[in-house]
Order: structure tokens, then C-alpha cells, then sequence
């Protein structure tokens, strides 16, 4: 089903008008904390306006839609607009991971990390942190936030290291958008780039990984000297260190063996199929979406008299905030803003892919998405590669990946995770304001975009 | 932020109390009586007979009725002996052992004022001591209203306790207060009540359970002549504890008698002496 973007001519002030709604929408979400709304109403009432103001100005094309068999149906008008397979791929893995979390698999994981430190705060970190990163990879980032910092303020409480918390929590947040950028599933600018390009997740992991693994290593390596996390000295506090992380006990979460294994079966038959599912016969036509909920449903069984619960847990304000960001955009497509805005992007990175349009896009990616939600960005800049034709093995889709993703470590709005980071710092009366984040995240995020502008020149372009 | 909340729950539920064992030992004990002469030394053979399991090394001191009279002259022959065990029993100087009403003016101070466990016994003079509780220290129950880690309450039980001695760690939630604010949030619609309770109590339940079970597993190898028994339950204090102490034959009732917060005795301690003289209390 294809919708012509020029079904209706549209004049200047008109793609002007529709312009500054995106603009208020991007303002209004940059204030989300400030308005003490969720993004889903924020978006929800800019897509209720857009809808509004495109109907009444004839931008949007009525009528039936043709399915590939020939077949018309009607549809609302805002339906087609939706990028479903996105939707289903973050509703199918949240369901996933939140069914899989209860067969204590997370939490085993994460308690025997804790364990093999035996207390060491050095230790604990390289061990958080890089739990941080495979976590954010194979869940998402704010899943593996939310584990990894709970985790992190007991356990540093337990070992009465709470002086450390601070750093810990810092470079665990800074971590989540490191990892996000491992696999094609590990954040929502992923999916949606990588959907746009026809990036396959092996494709995807296998360019991102090196990046991933050394800019992981230099973050902890240089968080731990900056915050000062040291590991044991003395016989005596190793033994006091020792015996307290014995206290932890990594089965208490285990409602059963049975399932915990069958948790840990259907994690890695998840990745893999994930990983696997351009070259799946069947799997390939019906998508990631589709297994996604697969893997979700067949988790579900487990629990199948009570799954009402899970899907209470489900993120609504994420899902919804999703689908009213499609509406938006796909107005936004009929009244020519994205043309204008690609028009502005060309002017700056210049025609066709180049290095320094590669360098720039990359850069004013992480800029944009230092300050506002990333996933609006990654979906504009989507829909304006598509349009443009850029090809699927362009370097300018890893430009938008590393730049929306890295963005988030710039400021604490400018990432879920970094944000879940900043909540349970703040659970625990520690002092970050904005300002304090900026200034202790500077230093990490310069050197993550250096390091990524370089590696995508040199080995992506 | 529920999920933060969900997953701290998880991990803090995970942190269990683990046993550790020290050796305590008393160098100097003190027996404080109203007694006089003859009797005095009597009832301090009997102690010494009773208390054998601390062994022959102890050096028992006595203080008699002649040597004191006041709770500041009480108190300071106390400082001056120095003791690691006091030994005595309530109504020092006083009739009042006849009403079951009080410690005593004496005593209420002493447990307070030393830093030495007191052991009070059944009074002398009284008839309402349990046949078997002054006998040996066989049969011994440490009490509180949170045993988690509480170290030294289990290492002092153990102390007493006797070759194939039974000792109870016993743990009891008070059903009243929980049925109080399991009432209040039968009140509150956005929770349910009835996972609520389960889920609170078997949580009150699981921190004492899993230290026990430390307890346990650990004096299984260091001391495996000790049979250790778990008292974990809801009930009411003050009844529940007659009814153990009556049909587990108890010696010896071992609790905490100092608060750190406040300068009068332990929550439940206070009650439980004033109501249980059959059998010896160690108040620490």
C-alpha cells in the first residue's frame, strides 16, 4: 500500500505552519519533566492538532487503500502512517523480557556477577558495566537501567560503598546507550533505522560491535579513575567485602528450575532468531515484529491464567507516544516538512554521502538528541534518507544510529536510560542537577562521539 | 518508575542474613541476693550448679543482702566487681516478689545501668518455679520480635546451652499488629487486600526463616550436639511465649533487656519478666 506525499498541493506557509507544530512538539518534549506530562499525551495532542489542521486543509488522502493482492479496504487515515513493525518488535520484547525476568534469570545473572566481584568496587564496576552493556543490548537500555541500578544501590549499600553510588549509577546511565548501539534490538532508534535501511541485525551487530567494545572499556576505564573507584587494598576489608556479598543469594528470585532453564532456552532461541530472521524461510516475510510476539505469546503460556498482568506492565506511555509520533510525521510527510527539513540537512552535509556530510550528520545528530527525545529524531531522519534514496550500506544511516543513540549521554533528558539513571540517583538524595550531569558528561560523551565519527569514517564509510 | 521499585524489591529480597559464630566467654560472674549467710552461699552453689556449663573457670563473686540497700549502692558495688554475668532476681529487698506485678526497683535500674547480661531467676522464696528450670540449661529459647542477624543473641543462647541441648531461635510476629494494618489496607482500594496479606506475611517470615536456617546449617558443624529448633510465626507475644516455654520444658529465655533508643527496657523484654518467673530470663 503506497500513499502519495502529493496528493494535494501544499503551499509554503502551509509546510511553514506544520513546521512550528513539529518544532512546539519537539520543545513541548524537551519539557516533559517541566509540563509534568507524559510524552504519550505531549505527542497524542500534537497528532490530534496535526490531524485536525492537514484534514481541514485537504493535505491528507481519503479513501480506500489497495492491498498488494488488489484488494481495496478502508482504513482510517492514520493507521497507514504507523510503522507497525516497529510497534509489534518493542510490545512483542518487552512482553518477552518481562515474562523471562520472572523465572529470576536477570537477577541470577546479575547476583552471581555480584558475587564473583566478592565486593571489589573496582570489580563491581567492570562487572555493572559491562552487564550494563550486554544488558541494554539483548533487552533494551531502560530495561537493563532499571535492572543493573537497582542492583547497584543495593548491593553498594549492602557493601557500605553508598560514597560510590554516584559513579556507579553515572557511568552505568552513560553505559545503556553505549550498549544500545550493539544490536538492531537494543533501542528504538535501531529498530527504526534499521528498518528503514534493511540493515540485518548480524549486519548491524557485526559493524557496531568494535565500536561498542572499545568505547565500553574507555568509559569504565576512565569513569574509574575519574570517580576514584579503587579496588581493595587490605586483607581485612577483602575478607569484611567477602563476607558480606555472601549474603547475597542468587536463587531467591527462582520460582522454579524448570522455568529458570526454560527462561535461559528461550533468551538465547530469541537472539538467535532475532539475529537470524532475514535468512528465516516464513520468518523473514512476517519480520522481527512477528517473532517478537511469537517468543512473548509462547513466555505467555506460562503464565496463562494470569497474563492480564503482564500486560498491565506493558509501557503504554511508550507504545502510544509511538504510534501518535507516526501520526505526527506522517502528517508532517504530506505537508512537506520532511522535504524541508532534508532540504536543511542537505545544505549542511551537502549532496550525496561525503565525509564531512557523514561527520556533520553524525555530530548534529548527537546535538539534537542531547536535548530532546532521539526517537522522533531517528524517525524524521528515517523518513528523510528513504525519501532522499540513500542506499542501504550508506554510512550516513550509521551517522543517524551513533549520533541518536551517543546523544543521550550528552544531557540527562537526552535518553530514556540516562533519565532512569538520573530518577534512581535521585531515589537515593544524591546531588545531579542538570547543569552537574552536563559537566561530569562531557568529558565521556566528547570522547564517544570522536571516537565514533573516526570509526565511521574510517571503517563504515 | 514502578519497575525500579519491582527490581530493588527483588534484590533486596535476595540479601539474606548470614549466621556468624563467636565464642563468648565469662571470666567473672555476680550473684546479687537479698540473702544473708547461709542462705546467700546456698543459693550461689545452686547458681553455680545450674550455670555449670559456663565451666570451672568462672570466678563467682556474691553480693549479699548486708552489702547493699539502695539502687545507687547496688549500682556501685556492681561497678566496682566489674562482673561479665550478673546473676539475681527480682524484688531485690522487697515483698513485692509476692504481687507478679514488678522487677523490682532495683533490678528495673541494674538492667539498664550494666553493660553485663542479668540473668533473673525464680525467686527463692517463691513457689512458682518450674520443677525442671533449675535443674540444667537443656532446653533453651532465644526470643526477639526481629531475629535477623542478631548475632549475639544466638552466640549468648549458645553459650548456655548444654551437651544435646535443644536451643529454639524463636521469632514471633505479633498478629495484632498485623491485623491492624492489614485492616487499614483493606481500606485502600488500589491494593489488594488479600495479596497483600500473603505476600506481607510471607515476607515478615522469610528474613527470620533464612537466618535460622543459617544459623542451622552453620552450628551443624561447629556445635552438632546442639539441636537447633525454629519458632517462626504470627501470634500473640505475651500468650504464645507461656504456651512454648510450658510445653517445651524451657531452662532458660533468652532476650534483649537494653533498647538503644530509649531508656526503658526492650519492647516485649519488659511484659515477658514481668510475666514469665517460672523460669530463668537472660535479659542482655
Amino acid at each position: 500500500m503506497t500513499i502519495d506525499p502529493l496528493a494535494h498541493p501544499v503551499s509554503q506557509s502551509t509546510t511553514l505552519l506544520f513546521a512550528a507544530v513539529l518544532v512546539a512538539m519537539i520543545v513541548s518534549l524537551a519539557l516533559e519533566e517541566k509540563l509534568h506530562a507524559k510524552k504519550s499525551l505531549i505527542v497524542g495532542i500534537f497528532a490530534v492538532i496535526s490531524l485536525l489542521l492537514a484534514t481541514a486543509m485537504h493535505l491528507l488522502p481519503f479513501g480506500d487503500i489497495t492491498l498488494p493482492n488488489g484488494h481495496p479496504i478502508s482504513i482510517p487515515v492514520y493507521i497507514p502512517g504507523v510503522d507497525w513493525g516497529v510497534i509489534a518488535i518493542i510490545l512483542g520484547s518487552s512482553v518477552f523480557v518481562d515474562v523471562t525476568s520472572r523465572s529470576g534469570l536477570f537477577t541470577w545473572i546479575a547476583v552471581k556477577l555480584t558475587k564473583a566481584s566478592r565486593g571489589d568496587p573496582l570489580k563491581l564496576l567492570w562487572y555493572y558495566g559491562l552487564m550494563t552493556v550486554l544488558f541494554s543490548a539483548v533487552l533494551n537500555n531502560v530495561t537493563a537501567m532499571i535492572i543493573v541500578g537497582s542492583l547497584t544501590g543495593v548491593s553498594l549499600k549492602k557493601l557500605n560503598r553508598s560514597d560510590k553510588l554516584l559513579g556507579f549509577l553515572f557511568l552505568e546511565g552513560l553505559l545503556t546507550n553505549i550498549g544500545g548501539m550493539l544490536t538492531l534490538i537494543s533501542s528504538v532508534p535501531n529498530i527504526i533505522v534499521g528498518n528503514a535501511a534493511g540493515i540485518s541485525f548480524l549486519r548491524f551487530f557485526l559493524a557496531a560491535s568494535p565500536y561498542v567494545l572499545v568505547t565500553t572499556i574507555a568509559t569504565i576505564f576512565l569513569g574509574a579513575r575519574l570517580f576514584r573507584i579503587q579496588k581493595l587494598s587490605t586483607a581485612e576489608e577483602k575478607e569484611e567485602a567477602a563476607f558480606l556479598i555472601k549474603s547475597f543469594d542468587e536463587n531467591d528470585g527462582i520460582e522454579g528450575r524448570a522455568f529458570f532453564w526454560f527462561g535461559a532456552f528461550m533468551l538465547v532461541a530469541f537472539i538467535l532468531t532475532i539475529a537470524t530472521t532475514s535468512v528465516l524461510p516464513v520468518a523473514k516475510e512476517l519480520g522481527m515484529g512477528f517473532v517478537a510476539i511469537g517468543f512473548a505469546v509462547i513466555m505467555l503460556i506460562r503464565y496463562k491464567s494470569e497474563v492480564e498482568q503482564f500486560y498491565k506492565a506493558v509501557d503504554w506511555d511508550l507504545i502510544i507516544f509511538f504510534v501518535a509520533l507516526f501520526v505526527v510525521i506522517n502528517v508532517m510527510e504530506h505537508a512537506m516538512v520532511l522535504e524541508l527539513i532534508g532540504k536543511g540537512i542537505t545544505f549542511i552535509i551537502g549532496e550525496g554521502e561525503n565525509l564531512f556530510g557523514t561527520a556533520a550528520l553524525l555530530i548534529s545528530s548527537a546535538a539534537f538528541s542531547s536535548v530532546t527525545d532521539n526517537i522522533p529524531l531517528a524517525a524524521m531522519l528515517a523518513k528523510i534518507l528513504v525519501a532522499q534514496g540513500t542506499a542501504g550500506d550508506s554510512a550516513l544511516w550509521w551517522s543517524v544510529v551513533f549520533g541518536a543513540n551517543l546523544g543521550g549521554n550528552l544531557t540527562p533528558i537526552g535518553s530514556a536510560s540516562t533519565l532512569v539513571a538520573i530518577t534512581i540517583i535521585h531515589k537515593y538524595k544524591l546531588p545531579m542537577s542538570f547543569a552537574a550531569f552536563v559537566k561530569l558528561a562531557v568529558p565521556y560523551a566528547a570522547l564517544q562521539i570522536v571516537f565514533a565519527v573516526a570509526y565511521v569514517l574510517l571503517f563504515l564509510a | 518508575m514502578s519497575h525500579i521499585d519491582q527490581f530493588e524489591s527483588v534484590f533486596r529480597s535476595a540479601i539474606k542474613s548470614v549466621y556468624t559464630y563467636q565464642e563468648i566467654s565469662y571470666r567473672k560472674a555476680l550473684l546479687i541476693t537479698d540473702l544473708a549467710g547461709e542462705d546467700s552461699r546456698n543459693l550461689l552453689s545452686s547458681i553455680t550448679r545450674y550455670l555449670a556449663v559456663l565451666g570451672s573457670n568462672v570466678e563467682w563473686l556474691l553480693l549479699t543482702a548486708d552489702d547493699y540497700y539502695s539502687t545507687q549502692e547496688l549500682l556501685e558495688s556492681v561497678d566496682k566487681a566489674q562482673p561479665e554475668l550478673i546473676c539475681t532476681y527480682r524484688n531485690l529487698h522487697s515483698e513485692t516478689w509476692k504481687h507478679p506485678h514488678s522487677l523490682g526497683s532495683h533490678l528495673d535500674v541494674l538492667i539498664q545501668k550494666t553493660t553485663a547480661p542479668v540473668l533473673i531467676m525464680p525467686h527463692p522464696k517463691a513457689d512458682y518455679a518450674d520443677p525442671h528450670a533449675f535443674e540444667d540449661t537443656n532446653a533453651i529459647m532465644a526470643m526477639t520480635d526481629h531475629l535477623t542477624e542478631d548475632h549475639l543473641l544466638v552466640n549468648t543462647a549458645l553459650r548456655f546451652c548444654t551437651e544435646q541441648s535443644r536451643l529454639y531461635l524463636a521469632h514471633l510476629e505479633d498478629s495484632v499488629i498485623f491485623d491492624r494494618y492489614m485492616e487499614a489496607i483493606g481500606k485502600i482500594p488500589a491494593i489488594d487486600t488479600d495479596s497483600a496479606r500473603r505476600e506481607i506475611a510471607d515476607k515478615l517470615l522469610e528474613q527470620p526463616t533464612a537466618y535460622i536456617e543459617s544459623c542451622s546449617t552453620q552450628l551443624a558443624l561447629l556445635k552438632p550436639s546442639v539441636q537447633i529448633h525454629p519458632i517462626i510465626e504470627f501470634g500473640k507475644h505475651l500468650q504464645h511465649y507461656q504456651d512454648a516455654i510450658a510445653n517445651l520444658k524451657i531452662d532458660l529465655l533468652v532476650m534483649h533487656g537494653k533498647h538503644d533508643e530509649q531508656l526503658a527496657m526492650h519492647g516485649l523484654t519488659y511484659p515477658l519478666a514481668i510475666e514469665i518467673r517460672q523460669v530463668p530470663l537472660l535479659m542482655m
